[in-house]
């Protein structure tokens, strides 16, 4: 089930009442949410939900063998043995259609016979970050950071709707203790959480596709047709695009859990302001940079062990978070451009000071390229894209409502917080009369922009 | 990977006052009462849109009685009015719909819906000259091509488009997603193939529909003709004619419609065989211009399904896991059909690659 839908309008007013009219009874609320969640994805594939719960139940055993092991080497094996289960989980789903086809190529390259069976694999939506979110389950009892929860509270961990798709990757340690009460029905942040679906809504719907309607879907679909005002318009559209369609999606899911007495980490903050490749990632999906800080980076030794070692961590740790995204090389050399601008920003910290607008210019402009290989449906097409920067023709895509969307966003991430946020906390201090309306007339007006295409799936959907 | 001081949280920012959890069910109810009572009729239509199953059902049971309150006020024709202009689509209010179309029943259908019986002339029109050895003596020049059907005509559009990039073709893509000949109520492909051959005038078309196909058609009486009898099929085979027609603009252009690949459902497979000899029989007047492009042998010899086969000597996963659509790699297969047959009716698409 995708949040803008018919669908999800019926679900969630009915869900959110029976949430907070069962909420003090948590032996009943937990089975409801959790049946909540479970019909939420079921929408997608009924068979998806079998994986989910196998997920809960092998990471569930794993962190109560973990717990009752006092011999530190078992423990050890055992959380080795869950991390390798859902990464191989992950694995089946995610990857093995494109290694197969990978190895087999090499192995038919190399006149070898035996080629690895081929099989069509559905990859269930929102895989990546259930299986993150079990292993920072796993591991942080491993850790003794969290002790093992009862079953129902990890599988509401793991699926509870508002995050179950698209994240944010909220850990075990900020959500299962919000099931461990029942949440307080005096003190709902209501105002923030409409504020954040209206904005959520309208980055999503009238923003990335409109854009990715006009311009973004055309040019990259097809850059041998158009010339260098177009590529390089697409370009900017397209890191406009992918930030207004997962921030919109995490917006929605935040807001969502709000109303529902649930509060989620933050996973956007105007990543399009940093300076440095350092800041970007505490500002671009801030739960997997700190996901893969704490869970990759820092395991395999971080920044202490030298300088060559911090190199081959800084790069490890961006490769594999460029294929997280998926099996495609275009993920890997997005990950990799990231990991050589994390390095050599590492190499010269301290050596080299630009004015703050030069480094803003040059990380933005490089983290706009850097989108073009993710977007790209291959790494011969972005080469196409980017063949195209030198074909100056006319410019067939120029709108000014593209122009000025595109220009629009990426000058408000660079204005102060401060005038926007007054007028976010204006709206949310709003009656709840008036704030149910507002949401009903952006709807309205967002609605009327879809075409009868329908919504399109968020970009992460399929990550 | 630069450390992050502290992991911040959405509350960490200045927000508004805290309320109770009654005010939070109070403003969803409000907002979804007023979009009950101003677009009630659009929850009702998108669940008459939707396939069959428990979600439509649960859409439904609030969309017929908010599409009914909203019938009785005049509000939804003034939000309509407001937002038009909002609107990405173009108006497909033309002329051309196959429910405008008077529908006496599978004989009327099958005489092209004149309900008279009477004897079809048949046309050179009927004669694909390939077929009888005769060349024509120039072949046209392929300035516009138009790719369009339902999902199963993506990725195959966006590769013909690439493909033809050098060519100086102009590939207009125009796939309508969840759409189908049966299935008039999120588009009516007789008013949409009349909007597109008037607008783009393309010099072909490529069509490849049929992932939504095996609704109930309106039939004499109120009464309506389920898939996939033969009437069912003489009612599809009288609609994809007449967008045959239509498209191929009195000869001016070639039209490449594609057969469906059976999928891996056997229930769909059903209606995709229906389909298919719908196609095949729909065609028949036109085979100077419409070539009918035969994917099921290619992807599903013999009728049975299969996820992968050969490719240039490898095997390849050519439908995706939905069991329905091509992936990129059978869409490339089925570029290459195309490409073929558009190769033998126009000329400088030879040196393609």
């Amino acid at each position: 089930m995708v949040f803008p839908t018919v669908q999800f309008a019926v679900f969630f007013p009915i869900v959110l009442a029976l949430s907070w009219a069962l909420m003090r009874r948590q032996n009943v609320w937990k089975p409801f949410i959790l049946a909540a969640s479970y019909v939420f994805y079921a929408a997608a594939n009924p068979l998806f939900c079998v994986m989910i719960a196998g997920i809960t139940l092998g990471n569930q055993a794993c962190a109560q063998l973990i717990h009752r092991s006092d011999d530190a080497r078992v423990r050890k094996r055992i959380v080795v043995l869950a991390v390798a289960l859902d990464l191989a989980t992950l694995g089946v789903f995610k990857y093995y259609g494109f290694f197969a086809t990978e190895i087999n190529g090499l192995l038919d390259t190399a006149g070898l016979g035996l080629p690895l069976p081929l099989a069509a694999i559905a990859l269930p939506v929102g895989i990546s970050f259930i299986v993150f979110q079990a292993i920072s389950y796993t591991v942080d009892v491993y850790r003794r950071i969290i002790t093992p929860a009862t079953t129902i509270d990890v599988a509401l961990y793991l699926s509870f709707f508002p995050h179950l798709v698209a994240g944010p990757i909220v850990r075990a340690r900020e959500f299962i203790p919000q099931l461990q009460a029942p949440r307080d029905p005096r003190t709902v942040a209501v105002g923030a959480g409409v504020a954040l679906i209206v904005i959520g809504l309208v980055k999503k719907v009238a923003i990335a596709d409109f854009l990715a309607r006009e311009i973004v879907d055309p040019v990259f679909g097809v850059p041998q047709a158009y010339a260098a005002p177009d590529v390089i318009l697409a370009s900017y559209a397209y890191a406009v695009q992918i930030f207004c369609d997962f921030s919109g999606y995490t917006d929605i899911a935040i807001g969502l859990a709000l109303l529902m007495g649930f509060v989620f980490p933050q996973n956007f903050d105007r990543p399009y302001r940093a300076a440095s490749f350092g800041e970007f990632w505490r500002r671009w999906h801030i739960t997997l940079s700190r996901f893969l800080r704490d869970f990759l980076y820092i395991p395999l030794g971080g920044n202490r062990k030298g300088r060559w070692k911090t190199v081959r961590n800084l790069m490890i740790t961006m490769v594999l978070g460029g294929l997280w995204h998926g099996a495609a090389w275009g993920f890997v050399l997005w990950g990799t451009i990231h990991g050589t601008a994390l390095v050599i920003e590492h190499q010269f910290r301290g050596k080299v000071t630009l004015p703050r607008w030069l480094a803003w210019a040059i990380v933005f402009h490089l983290v706009v390229l850097a989108w073009i290989p993710f977007r790209a449906p291959d790494l011969g097409l972005a080469g196409d894209y980017v063949s195209r920067f030198a074909d100056w023709g006319p410019a067939t895509l120029w709108t000014a409502p593209v122009v000025i969307v595109t220009f629009l966003v990426i000058a408000l991430q660079l204005a102060p917080a401060r005038p926007m946020d007054a007028l976010r906390v204006r709206f949310e201090r709003l009656h709840p009369v008036a704030l149910g309306a507002s949401m009903a007339t952006v709807i309205l007006l967002v609605a009327a922009t879809v075409s009868s295409q329908g919504v399109p799936p968020f970009i992460y959907f399929s990550f | 990977m630069a450390t992050v001081e502290r992991d911040p949280f959405i509350l960490d920012r200045p927000t508004g006052r805290r309320l109770r959890a009654r005010d939070a069910i109070v403003c969803v109810f409000v907002a979804a009462l007023l979009l009950v009572l101003l677009e009630g009729e659009s929850i009702r239509s998108s669940g008459e849109r939707m396939d069959a199953g428990i979600q439509r059902d649960a859409v439904l049971a609030v969309g017929k009685p908010a599409g009914w309150l909203a019938e009785q006020l005049p509000l939804a024709d003034a939000v309509d009015e407001v937002t038009a202009y909002l609107s990405p689509d173009g108006d497909l209010s033309g002329e051309g719909g196959f429910d405008a179309a008077p529908v006496a029943g599978p004989a009327a259908a099958a005489s092209g819906g004149t309900g008279g019986g009477a004897s079809v002339p048949i046309t050179t029109d009927s004669f694909d000259p390939t077929e009888l050895g005769t060349r024509t003596a120039k072949l046209p020049q392929l300035g516009t091509l138009l790719v369009t059907g339902d999902s199963l005509a993506q990725p195959l559009d966006v590769q013909l488009a690439r493909r033809l990039a050098g060519d100086g073709v102009q590939t207009v893509r125009d796939a309508h997603l969840g759409t189908g000949v049966s299935k008039t109520g999120i588009v009516d492909w007789g008013v949409l193939s009349t909007q597109q051959a008037k607008d783009r005038e393309p010099d072909a078309v490529v069509m490849f529909m049929g992932a939504n196909e095996g609704f109930p058609f309106p039939g004499a009486g109120g009464k309506a003709i389920e898939c996939c009898g033969p009437d069912w099929a003489v009612v599809y085979a009288t609609r994809a004619r007449r967008m045959m027609d239509t498209y191929r603009r009195r000869g001016a252009a070639r039209v490449y419609w594609l057969t469906l690949p059976l999928p891996r459902d056997p229930r769909q497979q059903a209606i995709a065989r229906t389909v298919n000899a719908a196609i095949e029989v729909a065609a028949q007047p036109y085979r100077s211009q419409v070539r009918v492009l035969d994917m099921a042998s290619v992807f599903t010899p013999g009728g049975r399904y299969r996820a992968a086969q050969d490719v240039g000597g490898r095997k390849t996963i050519v439908r995706r896991p939905d069991g329905v659509h091509l992936n990129e790699a059978g869409s490339d297969v089925a570029m290459g059909i195309v490409l073929q047959r558009l190769r033998a009716d126009f000329a400088t698409l030879g040196r393609s690659r």
